[in-house]
């Protein structure tokens, strides 16, 4: 037993310690036959089965066990330490243990193989995933770099390049190589750059060249200048040495001269109506002449850069007429505001005069100014007759500077701002109406901003020109009105002078229009006013018409004959006489009767409303209103004469017939005969 | 034409279409307007529709008198009348199809013609004017075929009596002739002006209008009142009590209406009062027509001393006017 327990002890010292190195140091042979049998085991462990071990492991357990219970059963039945046959069955449970042994060593032995194989398949494949990162990194990162390149700018794509077809039609063959372009746009890119650069390059050289022509023709101007200023001295010279030369010969260049200096200072408007002006008048129209007047150190303080120090804007040239109109004082209300309407109110302190004469020796004097703020120009008007004009009290209107120009176009009545902008300004400043300032300011007709050069949009819409292209336009026409205007308030001037006598003159080209012997005369001729005439019940259809505006002049002519007068509105537009007067007229005579409700009375207003191209006289038709008078105190006799022409009333008849008359009355509504024939010297019906 | 003008204008003549949607009216200036009623009318009108759609110069003087044949416009103007077809003149186109003219015997001043009138029996256009002669002129041939004389001054109205074949003509010189068309023969002569009631002196004696409902009465006025005759006896029977000298009057279902000097249209009844007088535009009137000849556009025109023929689509207000 104690044999047995040492060998164990041994075996197990020998199991325990393990390693061969161990076993090495104990004895020399033991090794040599352990060395051979761990080598053995190591190979016959490749050949050996772990089941067939698994199986034999538990056959040598079962084997154990019997010989453990034969061993127990024979000490229990008594048998002795050393007994044969338990000695037999020690030996071969000894066997069975060292069986047992072997299989565990096997097992260890097994299972650190495994645990070798499984670390290095482990280690293999831990190599295989860092190598597959390191592709992946390899592919992102390329991924990059590729789409870097792809949004790589170049350079060339700022560059503006001739367009294909251009390219190949103007550049050499040997930069455009078609056979190489033409199918791969790099090389065409390529290609057009090369172009691109080529003809930058001529064009610098161009560049360079022309750069030294412009300074060699720089160089040449200043040597020309250099010798026109050294003219200078030499011709004023001339100049200052022709002087008694032009006074002796009146060849006044000297003062055109003058004019044209402080012409340079005038606004444009009123420079381009000097031009215009002097240009029709050499060319045209020798009365015509033109001068200016004004401060021209303020004009030219004025051209310099703005200056507030400017003073008030009257010029000295406008004190004459400023003495002669009534002065209108402007509303003093908030001396500020009144100073912002003065500033915007005011003109350039230069003006044009503008004289107009007339055959008869009468001047029109026009007085152009620019107000500088609204940018529109104004007008005053004065006449100078050749001879007293005095006596007529209802000529009073007629030269009156501030109707006189009234409507020279149809409806420009000068009143309101022509610039549309200027409402705007006056709103800021609080002006209502410009009409208010058109006294002390002058009229802004629309045919003056026309000669200045000045075009405003207004409602209708019309071509719009420019400059002085607009003045050369208007000046003739306008002249021509200017001068028909002052023609006809003269005429007219005279005719009222002598209707106011009871005498309506009529021409000698004229006589045959009306018969010798007229009973009819003028009573009266006096002026009235627009309120007095549309207040007036037999006016009521003109005004209703229209007919009667604000802007005409108004008058009042009585005819008498005996116990019958006749009353006569006329309606007198101050574009006469391109535009007639209009009668309205009431008879008084056996009650009364207006041209509305009496046929007859109103076919005498068509008579000389109507029928009016006969009773014109010579051109331009200054006769004309003096002609319808006279016809108005004819058709009064005939209309007198034939009125009640029942033969049985008994006693003398008023108005004894003298008229010769085909007959009395004709057509529905009975209308008395008119109509003078001339040279026969009958009435006759329309 | 210019606004002077148009305040000067005169409308003297209007006559419809057969059809009844036009209107045709003459002015004192000799042009013919011609009004498309249907759209003057219509809902939807505008100042445009009620303005002409054509207007002419027809004549040399005044259009005193209008009238329309089932196709044509007859217009009288200086001494001549013209014709005018209407389909042509809606197709803007205003030629004459014929201008006649009455033999006048030689005169200083060519008469102008105050009244036409058609006698169906006939065929023929029966015209009055300023030669004091009524002239007879067949519309198959345009011949003038008679003369007829007896009037002292020029005459103003002509009627026809259809069923006794007889013409009546009131003139300046008060006298209203009736007249027989066979013989060519004045059978009656009333002189309005001899009788007392109604007589106005201060005005004169010309009768300037004349209608006959072509049974037994006729409507005769002007410088007298203007007063129905009993045409057998030849006696007034009703004298209506209107202070202007009447131009035109016409029979209307009960009542009578007529204009003249004054600013309105009377409406009259048989027995002699006056019902209503309407206002209108022109100061006098001159002429006055009923378009019977279509339903849907019946209506009165006036016209007189205005450019503005006023419509009536009710006869007891002024509608709208038309306007040359």
């Amino acid at each position: 037993m104690s044999d047995a327990l040492k060998k164990r002890k041994s075996k197990v010292v020998r199991s325990e310690t393990g390693t061969p190195e161990c076993k090495r140091g104990r004895g020399e042979v033991d090794q040599s036959v352990q060395e051979l049998r761990v080598y053995n085991e190591e190979v016959e462990l490749d050949g050996r089965d772990p089941e067939e071990d698994y199986k034999e492991y538990k056959l040598t357990c079962k084997a154990l066990a019997n010989l453990m219970n034969d061993i127990q059963e024979l000490k229990a039945n008594g048998a002795k330490d050393g007994c044969a046959e338990v000695e037999q069955k020690r030996m071969q449970s000894c066997i069975h243990f060292m069986s047992l042994k072997k299989l565990n060593r096997l097992a260890h032995m097994r299972l650190k193989r495994g645990r070798d194989q499984t670390h290095e398949a482990k280690q293999r494949v831990d190599v295989l995933h860092l190598q597959l990162q390191n592709l992946l990194y390899e592919v992102m990162h390329m991924q990059k770099e590729i789409s870097k390149c792809l949004e790589f700018k170049s350079k060339h794509e700022e560059i503006d390049l001739v367009s294909v077809d251009e390219f190949y039609k103007e550049a050499p063959p040997e930069i455009s190589r078609k056979s190489n372009t033409q199918d791969d746009p790099h090389q065409l890119t390529l290609a057009r750059l090369d172009w691109e650069l080529e003809q930058r390059k001529r064009l610098a050289e161009k560049y360079k060249e022309s750069l030294s022509s412009k300074e060699k023709i720089q160089k040449s101007i200043e040597v020309k200048k250099e010798h026109l200023s050294s003219l200078q001295p030499g011709l004023n010279a001339i100049m200052q040495a022709s002087l008694p030369v032009q006074q002796y010969l009146s060849m006044p260049f000297e003062q055109t001269q003058k004019q044209t200096e402080i012409a340079r200072h005038l606004p444009p408007s009123l420079y381009v109506l000097l031009v215009q002006a002097n240009a029709y008048g050499q060319a045209c129209d020798k009365s015509l002449s033109v001068s200016i007047s004004g401060d021209v150190d303020e004009a030219k303080a004025l051209a310099k850069p703005p200056d507030d120090s400017q003073d008030d804007d009257s010029a000295d040239s406008d004190a004459e007429e400023e003495q002669e109109k009534t002065k209108r004082r402007r509303p003093t209300t908030g001396g500020q505001l009144d100073d912002k309407r003065r500033e915007m109110l005011k003109r350039h302190p230069l003006s044009l005069c503008l004289d107009l004469k007339c055959k008869d020796g009468s001047v029109l004097h026009l007085f152009f100014y620019y107000l500088m703020n609204l940018n529109i120009m104004t007008v005053k008007a004065k006449v100078s007759t050749a001879t007293d004009l005095t006596g007529a009290v209802s000529a009073g209107e007629l030269l009156n500077p501030d109707t006189l120009l009234n409507c020279l176009y149809a409806n420009d009545q000068g009143r309101e701002t022509p610039n549309p902008a200027n409402r705007y300004q006056f709103d800021k400043v609080g002006i209502s109406v410009f009409g208010d300032y058109v006294a002390e300011l002058g009229h802004p007709y629309q045919w003056v901003q026309r000669l200045g050069g000045l075009q405003f949009p207004t409602d209708t819409p019309e071509g719009m020109r420019a400059g002085s292209a607009i003045s050369a336009s208007h000046m003739e026409n306008t002249m021509k009105l200017l001068r028909g205007r002052v023609q006809s308030r003269l005429a007219l001037h005279k005719h009222f002078s002598s209707l106011e006598h009871s005498i309506v003159p009529v021409s000698s080209e004229c006589q045959q229009l009306f018969p010798a012997k007229v009973l009819s005369r003028l009573s009266r001729w006096t002026t009235i006013t627009h309120q007095e005439y549309t207040s007036m019940s037999f006016t009521q259809h003109v005004s209703e018409a229209g007919l009667a505006r604000d802007t005409d002049l108004f008058f009042m002519a009585v005819l008498e004959r005996g116990t019958a007068r006749l009353q006569a509105a006329v309606v007198l537009n101050p574009r006469y006489p391109e535009i007639s007067p209009l009668f309205a007229l009431s008879l008084g005579w056996k009650g009364e009767r207006t041209g509305r409700t009496d046929d007859n009375l109103r076919a005498i207003e068509s008579e000389v409303n109507v029928f009016k191209t006969e009773l014109q006289g010579p051109r331009p038709g200054h006769q004309l209103l003096t002609n319808q008078l006279a016809r108005l105190c004819v058709c009064l006799d005939v209309y007198l004469e034939t009125d009640g022409q029942d033969d049985s009333v008994e006693g003398p008849r008023e108005f004894p017939r003298e008229k010769m008359c085909l007959r009395t009355a004709r057509g529905p509504n009975r209308l008395k005969p008119f109509k003078y024939n001339h040279p026969q010297g009958f009435f006759s019906h329309r | 034409m210019g606004p002077v003008e148009h305040l000067h204008m005169s409308v003297f003549s209007q006559s419809f279409s057969p059809c009844g949607r036009f209107l045709a009216a003459g002015n004192n200036y000799g042009e013919i307007a011609v009004f498309s009623l249907s759209s003057a009318l219509s809902p939807d009108a505008t100042d445009m529709s009620r303005k002409p759609i054509l207007t002419f110069t027809a004549h040399e003087g005044p259009v005193f008198s209008l009238l329309s044949t089932d196709s044509h416009l007859l217009s009288a103007g200086n001494g001549e009348i013209s014709a005018w077809t209407w389909a042509e003149l809606i197709k803007r186109n205003t030629k004459a199809v014929w201008t006649r003219r009455p033999n006048y015997k030689s005169s200083l001043e060519i008469p102008e013609i105050n009244a036409m009138t058609i006698n169906p029996t006939e065929n023929s256009l029966v015209i009055g004017g300023g030669d004091n002669n009524l002239h007879i002129m067949d519309l198959e041939s345009g011949v003038f075929k008679s003369v007829l004389q007896g009037h002292t001054d020029y005459i103003h109205c002509l009627s026809v009596r259809e069923r006794e074949s007889e013409i009546l003509s009131g003139g300046e010189d008060g006298a209203v002739r009736i007249w027989d068309c066979r013989t060519g023969q004045s059978v009656h002569c009333i002189e309005v002006y001899k009788y007392e009631d109604c007589a106005r002196p201060q005005y004169g004696k010309w009768i300037s209008c004349l209608t006959t409902d072509s049974d037994w009465m006729v409507l005769c006025g002007g410088g007298p009142y203007l007063s129905l005759w009993h045409l057998r006896s030849l006696s007034p029977t009703s004298i209506f009590p209107l202070s202007g000298c009447q131009r035109q009057a016409t029979f209307y279902q009960d009542m009578i209406l007529s204009v003249g000097e004054g600013q309105f249209v009377s409406h009259c009844l048989l027995g002699g009062e006056v019902k209503a007088q309407i206002p209108c535009t022109p100061h006098s009137l001159n002429t006055l027509a009923l378009n019977l000849n279509s339903t849907e556009n019946r209506v009165l025109t006036v016209g007189g001393s205005s450019h503005q023929i006023d419509v009536f689509a009710n006869l007891s207000y002024r509608s709208f006017s038309l306007a040359f």
